[in-house]
């Protein structure tokens, strides 16, 4: 098993900074949904991780909390994820992407 | 070499991944896209085998969005990390032999020009250290003083990260490397000042963790590069394993090291802000106007 970045949705639609996504090594990794957030109540969209594509760097965790100062994300074995984003499920839009979250790992 | 090559020919699409049609549907091609919408549009750079959570993967990721037209660009390389994700991307790569590149560029450029008379067509080398101040150093500084109109751009890992570690003429004096156990005996090279000897029409020096500084100084040197001269960015992009950096610390890292050696700095020729202003508009080289205070009072 090895670890990906989870973002708590909670913390980071009600900031938006978007920073983890600008500091990300790898391109089209963390995403950015407007409805993701909204949906439960919050002002702002939130980012998510396509965990398929995560190579488990970390500097987003270091970004958030240095920057940022938000401490949404951390880092979580990928089989303990309840529910993730992986590439397949992500639909890209105008303006933003949304994503289907389902459980990662199966089998 | 135009917004043509990206579409799906008839018939195709349904056969195509589900990253390619992202890209064609939903990538920067024929939009102006910028750092602050990363995360929300398809990023042309796609999956590559860069080590986690390296700074030069940033950084080809922010140039590849920093690029004024993509679908007008052709990148050239050489032997090195960088090529593993330059590649990589929805932008036509040439890979020259270790030290060609910009040599290849030069003939591409040209050509290009020939070819396509006034319209734009951005050629970008991007190298790192090894194969811009080293083994492609006499290339590199020929077409400086050739006034080559295309952008240079240094990946400045400080080492042979590629190979196991062998000291680069950009590594630092007293730097100790697995190929390097002595320390290195002699400074490192300044490529800025003899950039600007040679000629060059613009020369910066940035460092990641600034992805809009980075997105304004590329797009600023490959639009110098249509028509004013050689332009050249210097890059630092750690190497996390040579430097045993941990790969939650590169961004700590970067900000040390701009603080100790590669803090930005920027030079353009008057007659590329000249052109800045008056094609593209902008306006921080435009004089500023004096002040009451500095207008000599009338006795």
């Amino acid at each position: 098993m090895y670890l990906v970045a989870d973002i708590n949705v909670e913390i980071c639609a009600s900031k938006s900074c978007k920073l983890c996504t600008q500091y990300c090594p790898e391109a089209n990794t963390i995403l950015y949904s407007e409805e993701m957030g909204k949906d439960q109540g919050f002002k702002y969209g939130s980012a998510y991780v396509a965990v398929d594509r995560c190579k488990g760097c970390a500097q987003c965790v270091w970004v958030c909390d240095n920057m940022a100062k938000n401490n949404a994300i951390k880092m979580i074995m990928i089989d303990q994820l309840p529910k993730a984003a992986l590439t397949d499920n992500v639909t890209y839009g105008e303006k933003s992407t949304t994503a289907v979250l389902a459980s990662p790992v199966v089998g | 070499m135009s917004l043509d090559y990206v579409k799906f020919s008839n018939g195709f699409e349904k056969f195509m991944p589900k990253e390619y049609r992202d890209m064609v549907e939903h990538g920067p091609f024929g939009k102006k896209v910028s750092v602050s919408q990363m995360g929300s549009f398809k990023e042309v750079l796609e999956e590559h085998p860069m080590c986690a959570g390296c700074a030069m993967t940033l950084f080809i990721r922010l140039a590849m969005i920093a690029f004024p037209n993509p679908e007008d660009t052709i990148t050239v390389g050489t032997a090195g990390c960088g090529r593993l994700a330059i590649s990589q991307a929805a932008i036509p790569f040439v890979y020259g032999n270790y030290g060609d590149q910009n040599g290849v560029a030069s003939g591409l450029s040209r050509g290009l020009r020939l070819r396509f008379g006034d319209k734009p067509k951005d050629v970008v080398v991007m190298a790192g250290d090894g194969g811009t101040a080293d083994i492609g150093f006499q290339q590199v500084l020929h077409s400086w003083f050739r006034k080559e109109r295309f952008t240079t751009i240094m990946l400045d890992n400080e080492v042979y990260g590629n190979t196991g570690g062998q000291e680069s003429g950009m590594t630092n004096r007293g730097a100790v490397l697995k190929m390097a156990p002595l320390g290195k005996k002699f400074e490192k090279m300044d490529m800025v000042q003899m950039a600007k000897v040679a000629g060059c029409a613009y020369v910066a020096t940035v460092v990641p963790n600034n992805p809009r500084r980075v997105e304004s100084v590329i797009k600023k040197a490959v639009l110098i590069a249509r028509e004013v001269g050689s332009t050249y960015i210097q890059a630092y992009t750690s190497c996390n394993i040579e430097y045993a950096i941990p790969t939650d610390k590169v961004m700590e890292d970067a900000k040390t090291v701009e603080n100790d050696r590669y803090a930005f700095s920027e030079y353009v020729s008057d007659e590329a802000k000249q052109y800045l202003t008056e094609r593209y508009g902008y306006k921080e080289f435009l004089s500023k106007p004096a002040t009451p205070a500095a207008i000599p009072s009338k006795a």
